[in-house]
């Protein structure tokens, strides 16, 4: 496509880590551009990083604000062996039927999500991967 | 001001993982690595050679978040906002050599020279160790 700027595919070495079952800790700033970091539930697929919230937390707002997150993947069994990832956010997409956060709960620990608590929302987060640095690249 | 840690958090910052560290770039996004750490009178003490971007960072803007995590446990982590007080050389490598031992028992095996040791105060401590907000 002319014109367009194509994010580097993620190498095999990185996405052989995304599939096992970690956190990704998610790097986002506050209004007063302090970092918020949290360790969260993810997938890759289809080259994007997918995350869900609910849209009361502080993370899911700092994102939503700046469009702009650094992600950090370490290998569990050699902490020093990490990816970071600069990535994007491409968009949200509500998921008033669990189905996104389901999916994540299975992938992570075998079941359904828990019950959602009164005026929790859920909604999922599509973000381009940008650049990646690391020992993993 | 600089808050005390809980009898769980002094627990969990003895446990041998090292500290996800969050520092602002210049261009105003984050930078986050891993580095080894210890929680020692009160403070947070990493350390790093003069070069690191984290460091560069560090110099023009103190504020830097740490987040612990077991690395076998990811429910089980804390989130320790600070800001850095101290810096100062590492002469002959003593500090980096103490912190080898703690992560890998064994003498550090990588030059020794030109690091530095700096010291963060935690101001404000989240995360599900001593439950949630």
């Amino acid at each position: 496509m002319a014109g367009a700027k194509k994010a580097p595919a993620l190498s095999p070495a990185v996405r052989k880590l995304a599939a096992l079952p970690i956190l990704v800790v998610v790097a986002t700033k506050r209004d007063d551009s302090s970092v918020q970091l949290n360790p969260v539930w993810f997938e890759l697929k289809d080259g994007f990083i997918w995350l869900n919230s609910n849209t009361n937390r502080t993370w899911p707002k700092n994102l939503q604000r700046d469009r702009e997150v650094t992600m950090l993947l370490v290998d569990p069994k050699t902490p020093d062996r990490y990816a970071q990832i600069r990535g994007r956010l491409v968009s949200m997409i509500p998921d008033p039927k669990h189905e996104f956060i389901d999916r994540l709960a299975h992938r992570y620990t075998g079941k359904k999500f828990r019950e959602l608590e009164p005026g929790e929302h859920r909604v999922t987060f599509k973000i381009q991967p940008v650049t990646v640095t690391g020992q993993m690249i | 001001m600089a808050v005390g840690l809980s009898p769980k958090m002094q627990a969990f910052t003895q446990e041998v993982f090292p500290a996800i560290i969050g520092t602002n770039r210049k261009d105003g996004s984050v930078e986050i690595v891993p580095v080894w750490f210890e929680y020692k009178d009160g403070s947070f003490w990493i350390n790093g050679g003069t070069s690191r971007g984290w460091f560069k960072h560090l110099q023009r803007d103190p504020r830097i978040t740490l987040l612990l995590i077991d690395p076998k446990e990811m429910f089980r982590w804390a989130q320790v906002e600070g800001r850095m007080v101290n810096w100062a050389e590492d002469p002959g490598g003593d500090h980096i050599n103490h912190l080898s031992h703690r992560y890998l028992g064994r003498d550090y095996q990588n030059p020794r020279t030109g690091r530095i040791k700096i010291q963060i105060e935690p101001l404000r401590i989240n995360g599900s160790i001593d439950g949630w907000r």
